[in-house]
């Protein structure tokens, strides 16, 4: 069996290049809403991608919540899908923020919309920093309005094998909102982002 | 006799970077930190020249550093090496006496300009 688990050096090195997209990708969302983000250290975890489900199922356990995918397709293998994932509550206070009609727009345009501002800045920063280029599949809503989401989530996770969870709180001047990023990535894509990590290391 | 010079930062990889950047030409003892608070004991327990500080770290971030440099008035350059690149921040830093702001991950022709300017180099 090949060994998908990460060295300490290898995790360090991940979690350094994800603070420094979050950098990135916190700029962009500043600039937006015109506002200051208050950035803290995103908690990164790796784990087996059919784990992921229950890991959520306490913290969003009866809440509507929000859950949106987006595939990414870069160079060399590496592939994967994200998930965004926060409670519905909280979709209302950004969509204000970003100056939303509640009536003049859907819920799922908005949601894709938020999902896109926070995820694909995100991926732009890290793919940047492996030296690569990420393309989007188009987002989806999978699920809104729904306390059954954890089984939806078994679903989407069962098609991978690792899951890279950062946890981040996007604090704003004037309130704090956390979410959940998921990227969901396949086994030989672990091994090729292994690879690239191992190279981003051997350079320094 | 040598300069001694602070590296901070949470990361191990950031601090390797930021060894690897500094210029051939920069003649200096290098300790390292790996957040704020131990930052600050280095800083109050010996001399040291120039920090180069991250600010996104768990138990005492970087403005909170830069906070404690002011108060306590040590003489010390710090030059900030930080993600957090928004403009607020960095007037932040720079508003607490920070003397440049370097963007992750390091331009090593911008560090070398900026340690030229003020005279490390």
């Amino acid at each position: 069996m090949t060994d998908l688990s990460f060295t300490e050096e290898q995790r360090d090195c991940l979690q350094e290049l994800i603070n420094v997209a979050m950098g990135l990708a916190s700029d962009k969302l500043a600039r937006f809403l015109n506002t200051f983000v208050h950035l803290q250290v995103p908690a990164i975890g790796l784990v087996n991608a059919a784990e992921i489900p229950e890991q959520f199922r306490g913290q969003y356990q009866g809440l509507h919540s929000s859950m949106i995918s987006l595939g990414f397709f870069g160079d060399g293998g590496l592939r994967g899908e994200t998930i965004l994932l926060y409670q519905l509550e909280n979709a209302g206070k950004i969509a204000a923020l970003l100056g939303y009609d509640d009536d003049a727009t859907s819920e799922a345009e908005m949601l894709t919309d938020i999902s896109s501002i926070l995820t694909t800045t995100f991926l732009n920063g890290l793919a940047e920093q492996l030296d690569n280029s990420f393309s989007y599949a188009a987002p989806r809503v999978i699920s809104s309005r729904d306390n059954d989401f954890i089984s939806k989530l078994e679903q989407t996770a069962f098609h991978w094998q690792l899951a890279l969870k950062v946890d981040i709180r996007y604090e704003l001047t004037d309130y704090s909102f956390d979410c959940n990023m998921i990227l969901l990535i396949p086994g030989e894509a672990v091994l090729k982002l292994k690879t690239i990590l191992d190279n981003v290391l051997a350079d320094f | 006799m040598a300069l001694t010079a602070l590296i901070c930062d949470d990361s191990l990889l950031a601090r390797n970077q930021m060894k690897k950047s500094l210029p051939a030409e920069f003649d200096a003892a290098i300790v390292t930190a790996t957040n704020g608070l131990e930052a600050l004991t280095v800083l109050r327990s010996q001399e040291v020249g120039v920090v180069f500080l991250d600010l996104t770290m768990p138990e005492l971030d970087g403005v909170g550093v830069l906070e404690a440099i002011k108060a306590e008035k040590m003489d010390v350059f710090v030059i900030v090496v930080s993600a957090d690149i928004q403009p607020e921040m960095q007037k932040r830093v720079m508003d607490l006496g920070a003397l440049a702001f370097i963007q992750k991950p390091v331009n090593t022709d911008k560090l070398s300009a900026v340690m030229r300017q003020y005279g490390l180099i």
